[in-house]
């Protein structure tokens, strides 16, 4: 079947709109799309979308990660394997953050990571054939606001969603902000961490974020006040 | 290869209700009814799997089918092997190569047409995973009676006295066959002519898979 942008796609469509731009310039194929003999396949079932120029993919529901090259990730630490430390980050294997990949570490100066601690970090190698491997510094040694997370709270939540509350159209984090403080860092893996000055906060925090996954931009405004009023008090 | 005979646009399947994301933790699920007939299931992967099974070019698919008793018989082995076969057709494993994905099944309501409603199911829940495809895949099944008829989509009376039953797999792009799963005795054109029904009711099944992804769709965007 033909397809459009803008239109709910299934696997199998044909899009002959990308074959012709690509014919004059060059066209990038995000997820959901694949290059094939015969022109541009779709392989997820979703929504076509497209950025200009010339960037094409598919959005589409999915809760189990796939690493790619420069996502922000969040990690356990499962185990330490001599130099490296092996990281789970919900992929089909676990990546490895190298000890030296930390701001400041050097052979005798090593981080202080323990099994268990959840790392924020930045995918370094992706790629279907090799390991995937992390990084907890940016290209100039700093580690900006990679690293080790301490304290918090750590959930699981579907792959859009992450996309969706970092979305700056998204006013989610915009109104929760305002109504009391808290830290957080989404992962693209599906995790997400928090951190607020009590529990309740931080459930409050939780539940907003989990609650918004199938609202509107109207429907998030109202919730967030919503929820705030009942963390003050005023409705029980 | 579809056939503009008018006789063959007469067709009718039973009303089919599905929800995507019946259970909250697996990477994929899908519980669909076809009539009365109800099937789940649920897909996780791709996943870290056992050395020995794993394979360097492409994914390894496991069906696990369990029926209403819980305990697997030889006829549910044979159904786990149709069903895997159809499935690794459509997947596209060679992005997952060294994983493992796993399809759990699980019988419901058997009320005729069974093994299509199942392989709808996995194509549902295949596509909430959100797992690489070459194409989707539509099951319509279908039985012969005494008299040489044709039934599509049979409820459990007409099976009782079908001579033969049989459940064709259609893919998405060309309509062509993937799997055939007959049983009973039947002539040659018998069959062509099922098969021919069966392929021209499978456009039902795609407009309704179309529709699910729209529903869902428009809700996460």
């Amino acid at each position: 079947m033909k397809v459009a942008v803008g239109e709910v796609v299934l696997p199998g469509d044909q899009c002959e709109e990308i074959s012709l731009v690509g014919e004059k310039s060059k066209v990038i194929l995000g997820p959901g799309l694949r290059k094939e003999v015969d022109g541009i396949t779709i392989t997820k079932a979703g929504t076509l979308k497209k950025r200009s120029p010339n960037t094409y993919w598919v959005d589409n529901y999915q809760k189990r990660y796939i690493p790619s090259r420069g996502e922000n990730v969040i990690g356990v630490v499962v185990q330490k394997a001599g130099d490296i430390f092996r990281v789970d980050v919900g992929g089909s294997c676990s990546a490895s953050l190298s000890y030296l990949s930390f701001e400041g570490a050097t052979k005798k100066n090593r981080p202080k990571v323990n099994i268990g601690d959840v790392v924020y970090a930045k995918m370094l190698v992706a790629s279907k054939d090799m390991e995937p491997e992390l990084v907890c510094v940016d290209s100039h040694g700093k580690k900006g606001r990679l690293g080790v997370l301490e304290e918090g709270f750590v959930f699981k939540c579907s792959l859009n969603l992450v996309r969706k509350i970092l979305n700056p159209e998204c006013p989610l984090l915009n109104s929760l902000k305002n109504e009391w403080p808290f830290e957080l860092a989404a992962g693209l893996n599906g995790r997400i961490w928090i951190k607020a000055k009590t529990m309740r906060e931080t459930i409050a925090v939780g539940n907003a974020i989990l609650g918004c996954e199938y609202l509107n931009t109207d429907e998030i405004k109202s919730m967030c006040t919503n929820i705030a009023s009942i963390l003050a008090g005023h409705v029980s | 290869m579809i056939t503009d005979n008018d006789e063959l646009k007469d067709f009718k399947l039973r009303p089919m209700k599905c929800e995507c994301n019946y259970l909250n933790r697996s990477d994929g699920s899908a519980i669909l009814s076809q009539g009365q007939t109800v099937a789940v299931v649920s897909v996780n992967g791709p996943l870290d799997i056992k050395m020995q099974s794993q394979s360097i070019g492409k994914a390894t698919l496991e069906v696990l089918f369990s029926s209403k008793g819980g305990k697997p018989s030889i006829g549910d082995r044979y159904k786990e092997h149709v069903i895997r076969q159809t499935c690794e057709s459509a997947i596209l494993g060679c992005l997952y190569p060294r994983t493992g994905i796993t399809v759990t099944i699980q019988e419901l309501e058997d009320y005729g047409g069974f093994l299509a409603c199942c392989l709808n199911a996995c194509c549902l829940a295949l596509l909430n995973a959100g797992l690489a495809m070459r194409h989707t895949f539509a099951a319509v099944s279908c039985a012969i009676d005494e008299q040489g008829n044709i039934q599509l989509d049979p409820a459990p009376a007409q099976l009782e006295t079908s001579r033969a039953t049989m459940t064709f797999v259609f893919e998405s792009r060309e309509k062509s066959l993937v799997t055939a799963f007959t049983d009973g005795s039947y002539s040659d054109s018998a069959y062509s002519e099922a098969m021919e029904r069966c392929r021209s009711a499978s456009d039902l099944v795609f407009q309704f898979y179309k529709q699910i992804v729209s529903k869902y769709s428009y809700v996460i965007g």
